[in-house]
């Protein structure tokens, strides 16, 4: 199988102050498929969070290597992983996801822009994707006049618009009630098909859980079940 | 990304617009309060120096060897014919006027008084320093028959006379005996120079001459130039022309006016750098606050992409804009304000006597110079730049990316 993303032995130690020790990962070991659209899960403090910071650069491992796409990402400057995220990984959080001060429409195109592409192929873009997840009416709008799921779906359309190789979402449903989690996962889903952009997600919800092709299980910073379902 | 970065930095200002605007207020108050101190300060500078040029010194003063040291008559400018050939061919002399000094007594009924004597062309006194405009009581004449006098204001003061009155005025003429004058006074004069106000009994020349029994001979010739960068060049000229005259600049006549004029510099650097720490603090409360709210904002933008130096410029631009908006405001009521006490002048009298007492002008004219504006222009840019780089530490210390998941 082709793998976009190699996470070998991974170690996670947090030391908060000299007397303490967190270990949040334990010798992580996982292969994620190109196009793939992978859960993780697991009880609060099992380190998913912290995961999926380690995959985004956003955090530096204790020890073990990410492998992106055949690249090492590990040891890497600030700068270069700066570079890496901009173009090849989106990234949406829990919530308040977006640039207070820009509209919709300039918080789906700031990546683009970031990428140094024109004004009218981000334009192009930006349409293409709102109108795929349904979003084009709201791009004249602030990040305070859309709801807690309306953000959601922006922050979405912002990290798929820039063609990222590998969309991070830590507990993108968190905040939402059920209804609406349902349908951002099903928007993920269509991007996930359409575009063949890899999809990693965590979350504590069993509904959105099962939406999954592959499933990571972590307990205590350890893999404790890794399956695929198909 | 210059666009994006300047729009950024400006909604995030006016998303905040309380905080922005008081600071653009500070800043402008500030400037304000700056420029108009400025402007007053070198309008009162330069309006002194002004009267002590027109009513005394003119730009540079001729006078006889030896006379400042000793103003005694035998020291006198004597080759005047010489002197008065070439200042009237050139071409970088507006004016000059010739003085016959020389110290003496007034006398009332009731008092008497040390004064300095001035024997002068009432007329080419006006052309060269509008000498007419000092006049405070009667006319600016010596009379039909020359038995007038006009004495400076201080002097009429002391000795309790009115315009009409009569005095005595007496003096050692060159042979060394004392000769006397009765005098009407028929003008008051007030030059808002102190030495004048205080001593000087113009008379005409004739009869200076007469009363001081000299033929020939001037104890000062005042000139007065078009262009002021052109004093020290004619000096050094007419020191090399006249080597046996004593020719000196007003600065030098007159070091206390250039003194002032030198302190307005340094009065003007210190204004500058409170108008510095104004916008410095200013901008440096309000971005600080800014940047530890944004905190998840910027952590944000740092995850999905954007660089460090790129939040950097934001921040940048936002202080500029504060520090740049607030300078234009400043400048903007400060030189309207400036303008129009150029124009109008603005009348300190009300406020304190004291400016009769030390030979100022009731009224201010105000100056405006560019380099009030250049120099409050680099304090703000300065400000700008220095205030933001502890808030870019505090950023960069804060790590903002561990603020995403801090929700
Ligand atoms: N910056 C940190 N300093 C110290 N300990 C940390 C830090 N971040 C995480 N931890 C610890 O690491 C462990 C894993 O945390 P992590 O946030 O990855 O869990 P999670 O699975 O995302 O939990 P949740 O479901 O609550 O979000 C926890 O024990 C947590 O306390
Ligand atoms: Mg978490």
């Amino acid at each position: 199988m082709d793998n976009l993303l190699e996470i070998k032995q991974i170690n996670k130690t947090f030391q908060p102050n000299k007397e303490v020790e967190v270990v949040a990962l334990r010798d992580v070991n996982l292969d994620i498929e190109r196009g793939g659209f992978v859960v993780l899960s697991g009880p609060s403090g099992s380190g998913k969070t912290t995961l999926l910071n380690i995959i985004g650069g956003l955090d530096d491992a204790t020890s073990g290597e990410v492998i992106l796409d055949g690249q090492l990402l590990t040891g890497l400057s600030e700068v270069a992983l700066s570079e890496i995220r901009r173009d090849h990984i989106g990234f949406v959080f829990q919530a308040y996801n977006l640039i207070p001060v820009l509209t919709a429409k300039e918080n789906i195109e700031y990546v683009m822009k970031l990428q140094g592409r024109s004004q009218q192929e981000c334009d192009e873009r930006s349409l293409e994707v709102t109108q795929k997840l349904g979003i084009d009416t709201l791009l004249g709008k602030l990040p305070n006049q859309l709801s807690g799921g309306q953000q959601q779906r922006v922050a979405v359309a912002r990290a798929v618009a820039a063609t990222p190789k590998l969309i991070l979402a830590d507990e993108p449903t968190a905040n939402l009630d059920s209804k609406t989690a349902a349908s951002l996962m099903d928007m993920m889903q269509r991007l996930n098909e359409d575009e063949g952009v890899t999809i990693i997600f965590s979350s504590h919800d069993p509904l959105v859980i099962g939406k999954a092709k592959h499933s990571i299980v972590l307990k205590d910073g350890k893999v404790i079940a890794n399956e695929r379902v198909c | 990304m210059f666009r994006l970065t300047s729009k950024i930095a400006w909604a995030s200002l006016v998303r905040r617009r309380t905080r922005s605007v008081l600071v653009v207020m500070m800043i402008a108050v500030s400037l304000w309060g700056l420029f108009f101190m400025e402007g007053i300060y070198d309008g009162m500078t330069e309006q002194m120096i002004n009267n002590a040029i027109r009513s005394d010194s003119g730009h540079i003063s001729l006078f006889g060897e030896g006379y400042r040291l000793d103003p005694d008559l035998s020291r006198q400018v004597v080759d005047v014919a010489v002197v008065d050939s070439f200042l009237a061919r050139d071409n970088r002399v507006l004016s000059y006027v010739k003085r016959l000094k020389q110290d003496g007594l007034v006398a009332t009924a009731h008092y008497s008084r040390g004064v300095a004597i001035f024997g002068v062309d009432l007329a080419a006194e006006e052309k060269h320093g509008r000498l007419k405009g000092y006049l405070s009581q009667g006319e600016f004449s010596f009379g039909k028959k020359g038995r007038g006098t006009i004495i400076g204001f201080k002097l009429a003061d002391k000795l309790q006379v009115r315009i009409g009155r009569k005095i005595v005025l007496s003096a050692q003429n060159s042979h060394g005996e004392v000769s006397a004058a009765p005098l009407k006074v028929m003008g008051i004069l007030k030059t808002n120079n102190m030495a004048l106000d205080e001593n000087a009994v113009f008379i005409g020349d004739k009869k200076a001459r007469k009363l001081l029994a000299i033929d020939e001979g001037v104890s000062q010739v005042a000139v007065i130039l078009h262009d002021e960068a052109q004093i020290a060049g004619l000096q050094e000229e007419l020191r090399h022309k006249f080597p046996h005259l004593e020719i000196l600049r007003w600065d030098e006549l007159y070091p206390a006016l250039m003194q002032s004029r030198v302190m307005m510099e340094g009065f003007n650097l210190v204004a500058s750098l409170l108008v510095f720490c104004v916008a410095a603090l200013g901008i440096f409360g309000v971005m600080l606050v800014s940047v530890l709210e944004r905190l998840r904002e910027f952590g944000i933008m740092l995850a999905i992409g954007t660089r460090f130096s790129q939040i950097r410029n934001i921040i940048f631009v936002e202080s500029f804009f504060l520090g740049f908006i607030g300078f234009s405001f400043g400048s903007l009521i400060g030189g309207a304000t400036l303008y129009f006490f150029k124009v109008n002048g603005l009348d300190l009298s009300m406020f304190s006597d004291a400016f009769d007492e030390f030979g100022m002008d009731a009224v201010t004219y105000a100056i405006v110079r560019p380099s009030y504006f250049v120099t409050a222009l680099a304090a703000v840019t300065l400000a700008t730049f220095l205030s933001v780089l502890i808030p870019l530490r505090v950023l960069k210390k804060s790590k903002p990316i561990e603020a995403i998941n801090k929700v």
